[in-house]
């Protein structure tokens, strides 16, 4: 469930706007923007300070601090690659290249060219069952470079 | 046809080994009925499917669908209780693991579950706390800290508002016991944090949890909600209220001062200290903020008397430590162990040596920031006395195997990368420090490094230590400093055939 439009953003906000005499939590309130909408688009940072009665500036400075914050639109799906140690130990870069190199290859048809978004994630928690990759939701273990592309296939 | 129950883990990594897909080609048959439980934590094991026998239960390992029949025969199972891997172990804070559903209450208690908070509350704040001190527990999220000691602090405050946080960041790579925990025994999180507000006085407690949990911070809203309904939370002789709140991939925010700044919303910047969180933390509150393990013993704790946790152990380190085995190694996972076992030990008696084809070369404890151990060192007990003596940290239990294809200027790299990446900037020698160290290892790697550049490496390394305002400026070089030091000639025959002095 996304949210196209700017009512939308506004209704996802509303939600967020503190209670009187209540703290602004902005981290709280982009996550819920995030979750919505799939990213945070910048151009709404003045709307969202004055909802919470904030700065811009500290808006933006949240914004830019988090990594799992993003400005820009993902992919319609999002692969995340674990390049904690226990995945490194286990060739999990492999793993990474081969991914890339895929979504390379797959971007050259314009109409998959949104198809995915790939990132690189910090330790999933997953160790005993490294490499691991997360796609969406779904984490995968014992991810090895010639499962990617049985492994990306189903998702369109 | 008889209905047969069986067990499958609901575990993150268990349904990343394929429980799901076993969950969903068994669903509509009449023979079985899944139980999903928590994981044993032998996930080289997972999918691992057990039954009741009359002589306990037995287990099918690595499990694929077509092997319903012989489950249902109860041809070729393996009893659990035979497993070395788990046999050797001593299971006190994980020992509902495979064994309850995470979320039914009722199973909880019946295995001993709130008899801990039952205690404290026969007890008063003081008394608890006392408890904890002959206890001789101390932090597991890395620093080591005695645990009473804070809470004295907390409770000594006086504030009409005080606050209880875990610390569910566990950012360390190679960790993943307090998602086993969330996942797989929540109310054990939610029973300690209840004792220590009773100690300290608080009424509102948060779990801030990693962005990567997605299923450990579900798990724990469905908890919360089922203690709130049997009137556990919100009892009338001590209101409690908790809340989870999710992080978004810092690994800073790990760091007590920057995860209250995150819970507040902000930018998850590091704060000097003191004042320490105990005194002044959350919106300027007395706060507790401890590891999702810590929280996690101390139901035992109370139920058994401190006298029972300080009786495990060595010296220094009591209890048990929740090693998470993980690398190149034949059979990674979660190993709960008195302390005082050797490195070698667990790589022995649990790791089952190394992955196919891989020979070992070195091993890394305490996650990104602790240091690396190779062959000639592994003879060191897991405790946190042997480990301060050599400048090094159990941290929280991660124990990362690497093998001899491992690149060690790679590694290092890799480790200032990190640092430089998650710094939060407050500090010049961790935000500065660690770019300077991954630009000189970015040069060793492409050949263009001199042998100034190790010097200038451990230079560095030094002032980080000495200077940095939190442990990740502060350890950061550790890793660093220990490959150079135990793998001398990898970082050497990158060296520039133009450096001066080789
Ligand atoms: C960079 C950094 C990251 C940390 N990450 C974590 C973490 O992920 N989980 C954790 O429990 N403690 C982490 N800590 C330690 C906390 O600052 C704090 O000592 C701990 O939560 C206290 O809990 P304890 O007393 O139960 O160990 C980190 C510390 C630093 C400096
Ligand atoms: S290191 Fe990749 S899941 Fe932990």
């Amino acid at each position: 469930m996304r949210i196209r439009n700017k009512t939308q953003l506004a209704e996802t906000l509303e939600t967020c706007r503190p209670a009187l005499l209540d703290n602004p939590n902005i981290l709280k309130a982009l996550l819920a923007i995030q979750s919505a909408r799939g990213y945070v688009p910048t151009n709404a940072i003045p709307q969202i300070a004055q909802v919470l009665g904030v700065t811009e500036a500290q808006v933006a400075g949240v914004l830019s601090y988090y990594s799992d914050l993003r400005t820009q639109p993902p992919g319609r799906h999002l692969i995340r690659v674990c390049m904690g140690e226990s995945c490194m130990a286990n060739h999990g870069a492999r793993v990474f290249r081969t991914i890339q190199e895929y979504i390379r290859i797959n971007a050259r048809d314009p109409t998959q060219a949104e198809r995915f978004t790939v990132e690189q994630m910090s330790c999933a928690g997953n160790c005993a069952l490294s490499p691991t990759v997360m796609i969406d939701a779904d984490l995968c273990g014992r991810v090895t470079p010639s499962d990617v592309l049985s492994l990306l296939e189903p998702y369109r | 046809m008889k209905t047969m129950r069986c067990y499958l883990a609901n575990d993150t990594s268990s349904r990343a080994a394929g429980a799901e897909r076993l969950a969903d080609a068994w669903s509509e048959r009449p023979e079985i009925q899944l139980i999903r439980t928590s994981s044993r934590g032998a996930f080289f094991l997972e999918p691992m499917v057990e039954r009741e026998t009359p002589n306990g239960r037995e287990a099918w390992f690595n499990v694929a669908p077509n092997d319903l029949p012989r489950i249902v025969a109860g041809v070729g199972g393996t009893p659990v209780a035979g497993i070395p891997f788990l046999q050797q172990q001593t299971r006190f804070t994980f020992a509902n693991f495979g064994i309850t559903e995470p979320l039914a209450l009722d199973e909880y208690q019946a295995r001993g579950g709130l008899k801990g908070l039952a205690a404290a509350g026969s007890l008063s704040p003081e008394a608890i706390v006392e408890e904890l001190r002959i206890s001789r527990l101390r932090g597991r999220g890395g620093a080591a800290f005695p645990v009473w000691k804070k809470w004295q602090v907390a409770q000594q405050a006086s504030s009409e508002q005080k606050y209880v946080v875990a610390n569910a960041d566990e950012g360390d790579a190679g960790t993943y016991c307090d998602r086993m925990i969330m996942e797989g025994d929540p109310f054990r999180l939610i029973e300690g944090m209840m004792i220590c507000a009773r100690a300290i006085g608080a009424t509102r407690g948060y779990i801030y949890c990693r962005h990567e949990y997605p299923a450990a911070a579900q798990a724990m809203r469905f908890a919360i909600q089922k203690a709130r309904e049997a009137d556990l939370l919100d009892s009338d002789d001590y209101p409690f209220d908790l809340e989870v709140v999710s992080g978004a991939g810092s690994y800073v925010c790990g760091e007590e001062t920057a995860l209250l700044e995150s819970l507040e919303g902000r930018r998850g910047v590091v704060l000097a200290k003191p004042p320490y969180p105990a005194e002044s933390g959350l919106y300027g509150k007395p706060t507790i903020v401890s590891n999702v393990l810590t929280f996690a013993t101390i139901p035992n704790i109370l139920a058994n008397g401190g006298a029972w946790h300080a009786s495990i152990g060595t010296e220094g380190s009591r209890g048990t430590m929740a090693v998470q085995l993980g690398g190149r190694v034949k059979q990674p996972g979660l190993i709960e162990i008195p302390f005082g076992l050797t490195l070698r030990d667990i790589l022995d008696r649990f790791g089952g040596g190394m992955a196919a084809g891989s020979r070992f070369k070195a091993v890394q404890i305490g996650g990104p920031l602790g240091s690396l151990f190779p062959e000639s060192q592994l003879d060191i007990p897991i405790c946190y006395d042997a480990f301060a003596e050599v400048g090094a940290i159990l941290g929280h239990g991660g124990i990362v195997v690497y093998d001899h294809e491992t690149d060690m200027v790679e590694l290092a790299r890799h480790f200032m990368a990190f640092t430089a990446d998650e710094s939060c900037g407050k500090c010049t020698p961790c935000r500065i420090g660690s770019v300077r160290g991954r630009e000189i290892l970015e040069r060793i790697q492409i050949g263009q490094g001199t042998a100034e550049d190790l010097v200038l490496l451990s230079d560095l390394g030094e002032t980080m230590k000495a200077t940095s305002l939190c442990a990740l400026g502060g350890r950061a070089p550790y890793p660093v400093l220990t490959a150079i030091e135990h793998f001398p000639n990898e970082f050497r025959s990158k060296l520039s055939a133009f450096s001066s002095q080789q």
